[in-house]
C-alpha cells in the first residue's frame, strides 16, 4: 500500500521524523517496504519570468533571455527554444541544478556569451500532460498560473511529498486504505485520528423514479447500495485531489471518475459509477451469469462467463463483472448527465475465483479479494456524495437503495485479562490493555476481571483471545517480551531411526571420499527416454505436476539416476577431472494414476563417479563397504538396466530382493548426457539396509588363540563361471575349519586355453582348540578339490 | 721381542686410527686379534723368548691385546654412530612435498547447517520428525487455518498434483500430523523440503528447505518462544546476538511475529548487510492459533504452544556468504569441496 505522506496528514498530525514514523509502524505490524522522496528528483529549478529577449549576435537559433528568478539581479540564460516570449513564466534550472532526467546543469558559455542555467521543457522535467497542462507540447514549458518568481518548481508541480510503501498483511484488509493506515498511525503516535464526517445536501427527488435494484444472489453479494446524482458538471478535479491520486499512482481523469477512485483509496471500498442513460430498463440486477454469457469490459476485452461468476446486469445484459471491472457500455463519458453510484460488498472468494479464471486483476478486485467491510459501504457512499457536493459536481437525488440481508452486528468478545497475560508471558496492566484496545476502536470496558470488547465490523480478523492479545502486544511493544527458559520436565530430543541410519549411511560414504549433492525432486518427463527405459517400465508411471514451471520440472522422480547423470555431466563439462557423488532423497511412486491419494515416498540413495582411477570395482567396493557397515549380506547378480553397460552391471540382492543396481553407464546414455568419460552409477532403496542395522546387536567374539594355516589354490575353469560361484563351492565344501576365502588373482592369457581362466584363492583354516596340522586340513582340501572338479574347476598346481 | 711388541702396538693403533668403516674394523680385528692374528702370533713366538723373560713378555703381550681390544671397541662405537648419522642424513626427505591423503568427502552445505540446527534443538529436548513432501490440501492449508480461497493462499504459489494433492509449501504441515499423533507435551522440529512455484533466480528456488518447530504444553508463553529462539540465535549467530520480535501475520499462529536478529556484520549499528537498519529477518513464528489446536483435538483453553519456521537455504547462504541460491543445486565439485562437515 503506497501512502502519500501529504495525504496522510489530512487525517493525522505527524510530529515525528519520517524515520521514526517508519520504525514505529514497522514495529506495530506495518513493515515499510520502501520510502520514495518525490522531491529528491530535482533541485534548484524555479519559476522564472522572461524580462527581455534578444537574438544571439552569433547564432540564428539562440535567444538571450534576461530572467527574473526572484533574486535582486536578473540572470542571463540562453535558450534555443522558439516558443518563449517576454513576460512568459517558465521553469529555469539555475547553476548547479539537477533535473529528474538525470541532467546536471552548470553555468557556461554558448557561442561566446555566458548562460547561467537552462530553461526547461516538460520533457526535461519528465512531465506528462496529466502532471501539468502543456507538458507534452514541444518547446519550453510555459506555466499557466501565476506563481511568484523564484517559486521552487517542486511546489509548482506538487512534488514535495514522500511515498511510504507499507506491506499490509492479509489479515488487515482494512488497512488497504488511507483511513485504515491513518488510524494505525494515530494509535502508534498517540495522535488524534480525524476521519472525515460525511455531510452533504440533496436536491430532493426520489431515487426510485430513476432506478430499481434487485439482488438475486445474496450469497455472493451481501450488500448493494445505489444513489443517483443528476445534472453532472464534469470537470477536472481540484489540484489536491489530483495530487492524492497521482501520489497513489492513478491518473486523474475527471471529477466523477476521480471521486470513485479517491473514495476507494481513502476508504478501501471500491465504487462504481454508471451512466444512468445506459442502464436498460432502469433496472440493476445483481445475479450469477448465465453459462457462456458474453460481456465486454471497460478495457475493451470480450469475456465468456460461467454461472459461478457474479455480474451486475440491466434489463438486457450484464454490464459489470461484479467487483472486478465495469462494462464498456455504461462507463462515464464526457457528456454523461446522470449517474448511479454503486457501493457494494462482494464475497471475496467469488471475486477471487472469477478474477483468476478470467485473468483479470484490478485495484477493485484486489480489495474485494482481501475483503471489504459490509457495514463500511455506507460510509464510502456518503463520502463520495460529500465530495460530489464539495466539488459541486452534480445534484444528489434523495433516497438510497440499500439491498442486503441481515447485516453483521457488533461482535462482543469477553476475555479474562489474565488469559491474555498467560499467553504472552508478560504482565500488562489491565488499564493499559483497555486503553490500547479503545484507541484501536475496539470499544473495551472492564467488568471485574473480564474485558468486554466490542469489535468494529472492519476488524473481521479479531475472533478471540489470541487476536486481542496480539493487538495489545503489538501496540504495547514486543520489546517487552523477555526470553524465558521453558518449564517442563527435562527430556531428551530424539531422532527417528530412519534419520539416525541415514546419518550413518552418509558418514560411511563420506569416509570413502564421496560428496553429497542436492537436486530438485521434479525432473523432465523426457528423463525416462534419456535413460532408455522400456515403454512398460514401472518407472514411467510417475506423478506429474498440474502447474509445473516448465517441462523440465514437470515430473516427480521415480529414480535418482537422471539427476545424478545431469550433475556428473555438469562437472565433466566444467573440467572437474574426477568426482565421487551421492544423493539421499525420495522416490515418488504413485499407488494409482491419475493420482487419487498421496504417492509412496521411498527413501533412496544414488551414487555417481568418474575419474582416471575409477572403474566398476571401485564403485562395487563402495557398495560393499556400505553393505558391511549395515551388516547386510548382499549378493551381486547380473542385471539388465537399459541405461547401464550390458556386461558391466549388477543387481544388489538382499534376502532374495533386488534393492538396487549399479554399474558402468551405457555409452549411448553417457553420450546423451554429454559425458565423454566412463561413468559409474548406482541406485538403491535404503529400507533394507536400515532394517538390517536396526536388527543388529553387536556382541564380542573371543580373539583366536591359535594361528591360522594358509593354503593357496590355483584353478582353471570356464571363463563364464563367476568367481562368486567358485567361492560358494569352496565355502560349502570347507566346513567348520575353513575360516575365510580370499580371491587373489584372475588371469587369462598366453598360458591359458581360450575360453578358460585361471583363478587363485587363499584359504585360511583355523582350529578352535589347537593349531591345525596337515592331517587336519588335507581331508578338507580333498573334499574341496572334489567338489570343484565336479563343477568344472581343475586344480592347476 | 719387546721392540717387536712395541712396533706392533704402534702399527696397530696407527692403522686403527685410519679406519673409516665397520667392515675395515672387522678386517682389523681379524688381522690383529683373530686366532691367526698378529697378536696371537706374538704369543705363539714366546718359545723363542728366554724362560725368565716369558712371564713379563706374556704380560706385555696380553696388555697389548686388551689395549687394542678396548681401542677397537671405542672405534666401533664411534664408527657406528657416524654411519647411522650418515644414513639418517641420506634419508632426509623434502617434508614440504604433499602427503598421501585418503581424501574424505563431505555433506552438502545445506545438510551441514541442518546438522547444526538439529544438534541445537535436540539438545533443548526437541524430537526430530519427518513428514511427506506430497501433502493433502487438508494438512498443508485447511488444518492450518487457511480455508480454500483465503487470501493468505496468495502468499504461496502452490504446485498441485491432483484434486487436493500438492507439494507442501511449508513444513508447517508436519505440525498437524504431529499433533494428531502425539499428546502434549509436544516438542518437535521437522526439517524438510518444500516447494513453491517461484521462477528460479539468485534468491528464489522452486525447491527449498525449512525447519519447522512446534511446542505444545500447559503454560507455554510467548516469552518461552523468545527464550528458545534466543538460544538458537546465540548458537548460530554468536552469544551477543539480540533477538527482536516484529508483528506479522500467519494464519496458523496468533500472535504472529517475524523474528529479526541483530546484524552480526555491524553489531546492530547498520551496514550494507542489514541494509542499514541493524537487523536481519531470519524466521517467522508465533503462538499456535487456537483454531489449529482445537482442530487437532487439543483444548486451547488448557494448552498453548508456539511454532516457528526457519528457512534453511537462506541460513546457509548467509552463513557462507553464498551469493546465488542456484549454486546449492548445481553441485559443482569445486563448490561442494569448500564446505567441510
Amino acid at each position: 500500500m503506497k501512502v502519500s505522506l501529504n495525504w496522510l496528514k489530512r487525517y493525522v498530525d505527524i510530529p515525528v521524523s519520517l524515520q521514526e514514523l517508519c520504525d514505529k509502524m514497522t514495529l506495530s505490524g506495518f513493515e515499510v517496504d520502501g520510502v520514495e522522496d518525490l522531491s529528491a528528483t530535482m533541485n534548484n529549478v524555479v519559476a522564472a519570468r522572461i524580462l527581455k529577449l534578444e537574438k544571439h549576435p552569433d547564432a540564428d537559433k539562440l535567444q538571450i533571455c534576461q530572467m527574473d528568478v526572484g533574486a535582486e539581479e536578473p540572470v542571463q540564460i540562453i535558450t534555443g527554444a522558439q516558443n518563449v516570449f517576454e513576460g512568459a513564466l517558465v521553469p529555469a534550472a539555475l547553476h548547479d541544478s539537477h533535473l529528474p532526467n538525470g541532467m546536471h546543469i552548470k553555468k557556461g558559455k554558448l557561442r561566446g556569451l555566458p548562460s547561467n542555467g537552462m530553461l526547461c521543457s516538460g520533457e526535461e522535467l519528465c512531465l506528462k500532460e496529466a502532471d501539468y497542462p502543456g507538458a507534452e507540447e514541444y518547446g519550453i514549458l510555459i506555466l499557466k498560473e501565476d506563481y511568484p518568481v523564484g517559486t521552487d518548481m517542486r511546489d509548482v508541480l506538487h512534488l514535495n511529498d514522500v511515498i511510504i510503501d507499507f506491506s499490509i498483511t492479509s489479515n488487515r484488509p482494512d488497512c488497504q486504505s488511507m483511513l485504515g493506515i491513518a488510524r494505525e498511525v494515530a494509535v502508534v503516535l498517540g495522535q488524534e485520528f480525524r476521519a472525515p464526517v460525511p455531510a452533504y445536501k440533496t436536491v430532493g427527488g426520489d431515487i426510485h423514479d430513476h432506478i430499481a435494484i434487485t439482488v438475486k444472489d445474496y450469497d455472493l453479494c451481501p450488500r448493494y447500495m445505489g444513489r443517483i446524482v443528476r445534472n453532472l458538471r464534469i470537470a477536472p478535479s481540484p489540484d489536491w485531489m489530483k495530487d492524492c491520486l497521482k501520489a497513489a499512482g492513478m491518473r486523474p481523469i475527471n471529477n466523477i471518475v476521480d471521486i470513485t477512485n479517491f473514495v476507494m483509496l481513502e476508504t478501501g471500498h471500491p465504487m462504481h459509477a454508471f451512466d444512468l442513460r445506459d442502464i436498460a430498463g432502469k433496472q440493476i440486477i445483481v445475479r450469477r451469469a448465465a453459462e457462456n454469457e458474453p460481456i465486454t469490459t471497460l478495457d475493451g476485452k470480450d469475456h465468456t462467463l460461467n454461472s459461478d461468476m457474479l455480474v451486475i446486469a440491466d434489463a438486457d445484459a450484464p454490464s459489470c463483472l461484479a467487483g472486478i471491472m465495469g462494462g464498456l457500455n455504461s462507463e462515464i463519458k464526457d457528456d454523461t448527465t446522470d449517474l448511479l453510484f454503486e457501493c457494494a460488498k462482494f464475497r471475496r472468494d467469488s471475486v477471487r475465483r472469477t478474477a483468476r479464471t478470467l485473468g483479470m486483476r484490478t485495484e477493485s478486485s484486489a480489495r474485494f479479494e482481501k475483503g471489504v467491510d459490509t457495514r463500511g459501504t455506507e460510509y464510502a457512499m456518503n463520502r463520495a456524495l460529500q465530495l460530489i457536493d464539495e466539488l459541486d459536481a452534480g445534484d444528489i437525488i434523495d433516497g438510497v437503495i440499500d439491498c442486503h440481508e441481515e447485516l453483521p452486528t457488533d461482535r462482543v468478545l469477553r476475555v479474562k485479562a489474565d488469559a491474555i497475560t498467560a499467553l504472552l508471558g508478560v504482565e500488562i496492566p489491565t488499564d493499559t490493555m483497555v486503553d490500547i484496545l479503545n484507541r484501536l476502536e475496539i470499544v473495551t470496558v472492564r467488568e471485574g476481571d473480564e474485558l468486554v470488547c466490542t469489535v468494529p465490523s472492519f476488524r473481521d480478523d479479531i475472533e478471540g483471545r489470541a487476536d486481542l492479545a496480539e493487538e495489545v502486544m503489538r501496540i504495547y511493544g514486543y520489546d517487552h517480551i523477555v526470553a524465558t527458559p521453558m518449564n517442563g520436565s527435562i527430556i531428551r530430543g530424539k531422532k527417528l531411526p530412519e534419520r539416525v541410519h541415514t546419518d550413518t549411511l552418509k558418514a560411511t560414504l563420506i569416509a570413502q571420499g564421496m560428496r553429497e549433492i542436492s537436486t530438485y525432486s521434479f525432473i523432465s518427463a523426457k528423463a525416462a527416454d534419456s535413460l532408455r527405459l522400456a515403454d512398460d517400465d514401472a518407472r514411467r508411471e510417475a506423478v506429474t505436476l498440474l502447474n509445473p514451471l516448465g517441462e523440465e520440472y514437470s515430473t516427480m522422480r521415480t529414480q535418482l539416476v537422471s539427476s545424478m547423470l545431469t550433475v556428473l555431466a555438469t562437472n565433466y563439462n566444467r573440467k572437474n577431472t574426477a568426482v565421487r557423488f551421492f544423493e539421499v532423497s525420495k522416490l515418488f511412486v504413485p499407488k494409482a494414476l491419475p493420482l487419487t491419494e498421496q504417492p509412496e515416498e521411498i527413501p533412496a540413495l544414488s551414487l555417481g563417479l568418474y575419474g582416471d582411477t575409477e572403474d566398476f570395482f571401485t564403485l562395487k567396493g563402495i557398495v560393499e563397504t556400505m553393505m558391511q557397515r549395515f551388516a547386510v549380506r548382499a549378493e551381486y547378480v547380473r542385471s539388465e538396466e537399459p541405461f547401464l553397460h550390458p556386461g558391466r552391471q549388477a543387481a544388489i540382492v538382499v534376502n532374495g530382493n533386488v534393492i538396487g543396481t549399479f554399474g558402468e553407464v551405457h555409452p549411448d546414455v553417457a553420450e546423451e548426457y554429454g559425458l565423454g568419460v566412463r561413468t559409474y552409477v548406482a541406485q538403491l532403496t535404503t529400507a533394507a539396509l536400515f532394517a538390517a542395522l536396526a536388527n543388529t546387536h553387536t556382541l564380542y567374539k573371543p580373539l583366536p588363540r591359535f594361528p591360522a594355516v594358509e593354503r593357496d589354490l590355483a584353478l582353471l575353469c570356464d571363463e563364464a563361471l563367476p568367481v562368486a560361484e567358485i567361492e560358494k563351492i569352496i565355502r560349502r565344501a570347507g566346513g567348520q575349519l575353513l575360516e575365510s576365502v580370499k580371491l587373489f588373482d584372475v588371469y587369462q592369457g598366453a598360458q591359458i586355453a581360450a575360453g578358460k581362466k585361471s583363478v587363485a584363492f587363499s584359504l585360511y583354516f583355523r582350529g578352535k582348540d589347537a593349531t591345525l596340522s596337515d592331517a587336519d586340513i588335507d581331508p578338507v582340501l580333498a573334499n574341496i578339490f572334489k567338489k570343484l572338479s565336479e563343477n568344472g574347476c581343475i586344480l592347476r598346481s | 721381542m719387546k721392540a717387536q711388541v712395541e712396533s706392533l702396538r704402534t702399527a696397530a693403533l696407527g692403522a686403527l686410527a685410519e679406519l673409516e668403516t665397520l667392515k675395515e674394523l672387522e678386517e682389523f680385528r681379524v688381522r690383529y686379534l683373530g686366532k691367526k692374528g698378529e697378536v696371537t702370533a706374538l704369543l705363539r713366538g714366546m718359545g723363542a723368548v728366554p724362560a725368565e723373560e716369558r712371564p713379563a713378555m706374556g704380560q706385555l703381550i696380553n696388555q697389548l691385546r686388551s689395549e687394542l681390544e678396548s681401542a677397537l671397541e671405542a672405534k666401533e662405537t664411534a664408527l657406528s654412530s657416524l654411519q647411522k648419522a650418515a644414513q639418517l642424513k641420506a634419508e632426509t626427505l623434502d617434508v614440504t612435498m604433499p602427503g598421501k591423503a585418503q581424501t574424505t568427502g563431505g555433506l552438502h552445505p545445506l545438510n551441514i547447517v541442518l546438522a547444526d540446527l538439529i544438534d541445537i534443538f535436540q539438545s533443548m529436548g526437541f524430537d526430530v520428525v519427518d513428514g511427506p513432501e506430497v501433502e493433502t490440501d487438508h494438512y498443508c492449508f485447511e488444518a492450518l487455518n487457511v480455508p480454500k480461497d483465503h487470501p493468505a493462499r496468495d502468499m504461496q504459489d502452490t504446485f498441485y498434483l491432483g484434486e487436493n494433492l500438492l507439494l507442501r509449501t511449508q513444513t508447517s504441515a508436519a505440525q498437524i500430523r504431529t499433533m494428531e499423533q502425539r499428546k502434549p507435551p509436544i516438542r518437535i522440529i521437522c526439517p524438510g523440503r518444500v516447494f513453491r512455484a517461484d521462477e528460479v533466480d539468485a534468491t528464489h528456488s522452486p525447491v527449498f528447505h525449512q525447519v519447522e518447530g512446534l511446542v505444545v504444553d500447559k503454560n507455554i508463553t510467548m516469552c518461552d518462544l523468545k527464550g528458545v529462539l534466543e538460544q538458537f540465535a546465540h548458537e548460530i549467530y554468536g552469544p551477543d546476538t539480540k533477538v527482536r520480535f516484529r508483528p506479522s501475520f500467519f494464519p496458523f499462529t496468533e500472535p504472529s511475529v517475524e523474528v529479526d536478529v541483530s546484524c552480526s556484520a555491524c553489531g546492530g549499528t547498520g551496514c550494507r548487510v542489514c541494509k542499514g537498519n541493524g537487523w536481519i529477518e531470519i524466521l517467522g513464528a508465533g503462538m499456535v492459533h487456537p483454531n489449529v489446536l482445537a482442530g487437532c483435538g487439543i483444548d486451547p483453553e488448557v494448552y498453548s504452544g508456539f511454532a516457528f519456521g526457519i528457512g534453511l537455504d537462506r541460513l546457509t547462504t548467509t552463513r557462507y556468504k553464498i551469493s546465488d541460491i542456484r549454486l546449492l543445486f548445481e553441485n559443482d565439485q569445486r563448490f561442494l569441496e569448500q564446505f567441510n562437515g
